[in-house]
């Protein structure tokens, strides 16, 4: 049973990749442009040089905080759709700190990365308290936070800490910007967002804190008998999560994007939601989507400039594969198709 | 089972890796073209695609474009297009100033033109191959002000722009002190209302709504700066005249000469960039590009009015107008001061 | 500022939001939370463009939208009543596949040109009759196209539908204890199936309005959020009809609001406006308390053979 189930949640995935991607080369082909070059392009555009690859990676590594906050968040049965605005509020953070206040260097890094953490898991902690004191969904209500952080941000680089004429805010100054890594684009964060990684599984799978999470992830009412603190494991599961999306918010500004402007962050939270359901939740794994989510974007671009075929084809190729892994992860999951196995086992029995 | 799987995985990774090759890219130049609104946005936009398809017709070159880009996808896809091998990146915009000035200093063989670029970014490119492209605002402003000031009948006028940028804020100031100016020898007085900026060049529902607001403060002449959002602006104004029975609001269309695509437009401010993307390929060829700001201006002949709208300007106006026109070229518009900054 | 004209831009804007609302409304009361309405009025929109273009017709172009946004409901719906998938997550997802393929059909169906493409938007009452005036009560009850009192008149529909039919209870009781529902003989995957048809075709006509009766044009991204506005108005609404209506009223007025403030004074940053949506239904969900809130077994996929 053990070993269906780990083959249906790597099988399902991969296939629903596959498929996704024949439909994109369809979709391509239709439009009259060569599906092999518009999908070489995408590889190269991800991998082709060692330059790309670290555009790969940066843009993976914001993904890599978002999906890690919906993994820690699910795995206690904690629904943080907000992994967004969690992300938007340590930038927000960030920002001011590396632009306004007088610190430079490493400690204003880390003085960044703490605030944006503390930020994140507070900005978190009102869908957590919402839960937890008045028995409301948090998946509404961290969707609601999004908007709410989008338009705060929207206030801080049009008016509060707006730079010039242009909506934008100040650049980070060069002495607080992270370092690359390896001499690539990326910079730490990616490290720093691998490292996070493997803590979480660590702390997931080898403490007994974290088996204790993720019994009240699995069934609540079974570890409040056995004297589990509900709602200290809740509330510490969204403050957590929330800690690391806004942690990768404060790196995403420092490494990355150095300004916030219109459109920063938009959708990493929920991608990070897609990535965490098709990696299973598991936070290694999720990693790897994150990866390949992000080769399929910056590699659209590359795509999109060589051969006039538009980003929408590689969105569409990307909720494709949502679309599908979701689905099929579910379907193996009903009683009716396990009914199928079990029956066959049976015969061959 | 699971060794299988990942033997298989494996093996497609490996295959994909050794299948693909590098591709070199065609002969002949290439410029290519970058832009957050799209190009069917019935202004900027457009205009400025067509500028560039006008120019590398004229001297041979192929384009490429990328149209309707988020702003934090600015520098990927310029540097998408360098690791093409495009020869000229053209940028319409002062927005991308920053990521074009980012490229550049990596890409020191590709040329870069930012229209309505800073006076002062071709002297911050490390490697000189980034010039700006420079209509004058001011005199955009007075193109359309000196109509406005003409045509106001409620001595109340409006300006919807895109984003806060110098050089519409130049826009605005030339429009209002130009209206001013006019109207006063024409007898009446003009208000110029704050300009309202929709923080984007694509939301026309915004302009729409913009629109409505400034109509109702009494503004009977439209002009802006802000490509699909003055399209939205357009179709308020065009369904305000219907519900009014005869066309007394109107609106300054620009860059382009826009007569006929919307009944309330009087007039166009047109921009001829496709004379400056002209230059500056002809400086790549020559190998002199770089380093410096071409102007656009009435006097040579990179800013220019268009037609009018026969059926509501009157044959005075016209003729005042094209006097007005004649004055800001000759430089002495408004007493004189009238020079190309 | 005139209190006029700002009225009739907030009914102007709070129309598409209502359509948005109620097929949320028609969602949830089956007990399927659908945030993918953002994702199906893109679709709508670009759908009911699409078909005004080439017909000619906004009329038509509304029918389309609405197919569209059934079709891709049902999407959604095999997804979350068939495979009992995470309703969330398949909203999600819709959101992310409607709008890039709604984004990619009109690339390819106007292709790169460069002109202008503008649709007609279907009549007002106004025009029909052949009125022409600037009284603020004539404007007010004339000056809208006829999908405007459609939106009106399914409000009441609906408000009666849920209150006093015995099939409007039955549908609500699908939400709210699908398993007691199934033992009095309501076929509860049929009635959810059929709140996903009804609510496809609401939030697809919503899409549609906007490029049909409200702006000439197709834009990337025209729907700006009124998805989630919509979810914000069903749960500040109380889930039911006039609830729901007075949250898109009062919303549209804020965004009207919002628009003129920022032609005034630049005193308060509009986005904080904007805001009053989101923030109205966290502090609803704050003060209610969760034995008021929403539909029972909303979110939660029925199994036939769970006990």
């Amino acid at each position: 049973m053990k070993r269906n189930d780990f083959a249906a949640r790597v099988f399902i995935p991969v296939l629903s990749i596959l498929v996704s991607f024949l439909i994109g080369a369809v979709i391509i082909a239709a439009m009259g442009a060569n599906p092999l070059e518009a999908l070489q392009y995408l590889w190269k555009g991800a991998f082709g040089n060692v330059r790309n690859l670290g555009t790969t990676f940066a843009r993976a590594t914001p993904l890599i905080f978002t999906t890690l906050c919906a993994c820690f968040a699910y795995r206690c049965g904690v629904f943080n759709l907000g992994g967004e605005g969690q992300f938007i509020i340590g930038a927000i953070l960030a920002c001011f700190i590396a632009t306004k206040l007088p610190v430079t260097g490493v400690p204003a890094i880390l003085l960044c990365a703490v605030a944006g953490a503390v930020g994140g898991g507070l900005w978190a902690m009102i869908a957590g308290l919402l839960k937890v004191y008045r028995g409301q969904n948090e998946m509404i209500i961290t969707i609601m936070l999004n908007y709410i952080a989008t338009l705060l941000m929207g206030v801080v680089y049009t008016n509060w800490l707006r730079d010039g004429n242009i909506p934008q805010t100040a650049a980070v100054p060069d002495e607080v910007k992270l370092p690359s890594f390896l001499g690539m684009r990326a910079t730490i964060a990616f490290p720093i967002a691998l490292i996070v990684g493997l803590l979480i599984f660590y702390y997931l799978f080898s403490t007994s804190s974290g088996f204790r999470l993720r019994a009240v992830g699995l069934n609540a009412t079974a570890a409040k008998v056995n004297g589990f603190n509900i709602k200290h494991y809740v509330l510490m599961s969204f403050a957590v999560s929330g800690a690391i999306a806004g942690l990768g918010g404060a790196l995403e500004l420092l490494g990355t994007q150095f300004r916030l402007i219109n459109g920063f962050a938009a959708g990493y939270g929920f991608d990070g939601v897609a990535m965490a359901l098709i990696a299973s939740l598991h936070p290694l794994t999720g990693i790897l989507v994150a990866v390949f989510f992000a080769a399929l974007r910056v590699g659209s671009t590359m795509m999109q400039t060589a051969t006039g075929v538009p980003t929408s084809v590689s969105d569409i190729i990307q909720a494709l594969v949502i679309v599908f892994t979701v689905a099929g992860l579910a379907m193996v999951r009903l009683p009716a198709f396990r009914n199928l196995f079990t029956r066959r086992a049976r015969k061959e029995a | 089972m699971k060794r299988k799987m990942f033997a298989l995985m494996i093996a497609c990774v490996l295959t994909m890796t050794v299948a693909f090759a590098v591709t070199g890219y065609a002969d002949g130049r290439t410029v290519a073209m970058i832009c957050d609104s799209s190009i069917s946005d019935g202004g900027w936009g457009m205009a400025c695609y067509n500028a560039m398809i006008d120019a590398a017709a004229k001297c041979g070159w192929q384009t490429m474009y990328s149209d309707s880009i988020a702003q934090s996808a600015y520098y990927d896809t310029i540097v998408s297009y360098c690791d093409l091998g495009v020869n000229m990146i053209y940028a319409p915009g002062n927005q991308y100033t920053d990521a074009i000035l980012q490229a550049a200093a990596e890409y020191p063989e590709i040329a870069f033109a930012l229209l309505n670029g800073g006076e002062d970014t071709p002297a911050k490119a490390v490697n000189g191959n980034v010039s700006s492209l420079l209509p004058d605002a001011k005199q955009i402003g007075w193109i359309a002000g000196a109509l406005a000031g003409l045509m106001t009948k409620t001595g109340t006028i409006a300006f919807i722009g895109g984003m806060e940028l110098d050089t519409t804020k130049g826009k605005y100031a030339g429009y209002g002190e130009a209206a001013d100016f006019v109207a006063k020898e024409n007898g009446k007085s003009v208000k110029l209302l704050d300009p309202v900026y929709s923080g984007d060049f694509s939301a026309s529902d915004k302009g729409l709504e913009f629109a409505k607001a400034m109509m109702d403060q009494g503004a009977d002449v439209f002009f802006g700066d802000a490509s699909a959002v003055d399209s939205g602006a357009r179709q308020a104004i065009d369904a305000a005249n219907e519900a009014a029975g005869e066309i007394k609001i109107y609106d300054i269309a620009q860059p382009a000469d826009l007569l006929g695509q919307n009944a309330c437009i009087i007039g166009s401010q047109v921009t001829d960039n496709s004379a400056l993307i002209e230059l500056s390929m002809k400086a790549v060829e020559a190998g002199t590009f770089g380093g410096e700001t071409l102007y656009g201006t009435l006097q040579n002949g990179v800013l220019s009015a268009g037609k009018l709208n026969a059926d509501t300007v009157p044959e005075d106006v016209q003729t005042a107008y094209a006097g007005y026109i004649q004055q800001m070229t000759d430089g002495t518009f408004m007493g004189g001061g009238a020079k190309a900054e | 500022m005139d209190i006029a004209n700002l009225i009739l831009a907030a009914i102007r804007i709070s129309s598409p939001l209502i359509f948005l609302s109620l097929a949320e409304l028609y969602s949830q009361r089956a007990g399927l939370v659908n945030i993918g309405i953002e994702g199906i009025a893109a679709i709508g929109s670009l759908v009911g463009f699409l078909v005004s273009v080439t017909t000619g017709s906004p009329t038509l172009g509304v029918l389309a939208g609405a197919l569209a946004g059934i079709l891709v409901n049902m999407i959604f719906a095999f997804a979350t009543i068939t495979l009992c998938a995470e309703q969330i997550v398949y909203g999600m997802a819709i959101n992310i596949f409607a709008p890039a393929l709604a984004a990619f059909i009109y690339r390819v169906y106007f292709g790169s040109g460069s002109t202008l493409v503008q649709g007609d938007l279907m009549a007002t009452l106004e025009n029909m009759l052949g009125i022409k005036s600037d009284h603020f009560l004539v404007n007010l009850s004339l000056d809208q196209t006829p999908m405007v009192y459609f939106a009106y008149i399914l409000v009441i529909v609906t408000g009666i539908y849920f209150a006093r039919t015995r099939s409007g209870l039955n549908f609500k009781a699908v939400g709210e204890y699908p398993k007691a529902a199934a033992t009095l003989g309501i076929n509860v995957n049929k009635t959810r199936y059929l709140a996903c048809v009804i609510c496809g075709a609401l939030a697809g006509i919503g899409g549609a309005y906007l490029t049909t009766c409200y702006s000439r044009t197709y834009v990337d991204g025209n729907v700006a959020g009124r998805g989630f506005i919509a979810l914000a108005a069903v749960i500040f609404g109380r889930w039911n009809a006039w609830g729901v209506l007075a949250a898109c009223l009062f919303f549209g007025f804020c965004d009207a609001l919002q628009i003129r403030l920022q032609l005034v004074s630049n005193a308060i940053p509009y986005q904080f406006f904007q805001m009053i949506p989101y923030a109205a239904t966290i502090l609803v969900l704050a003060v209610i308390g969760v034995k008021k809130a929403g539909p029972k077994a909303c979110g939660q996929p029925y199994r036939k053979e769970e006990r």
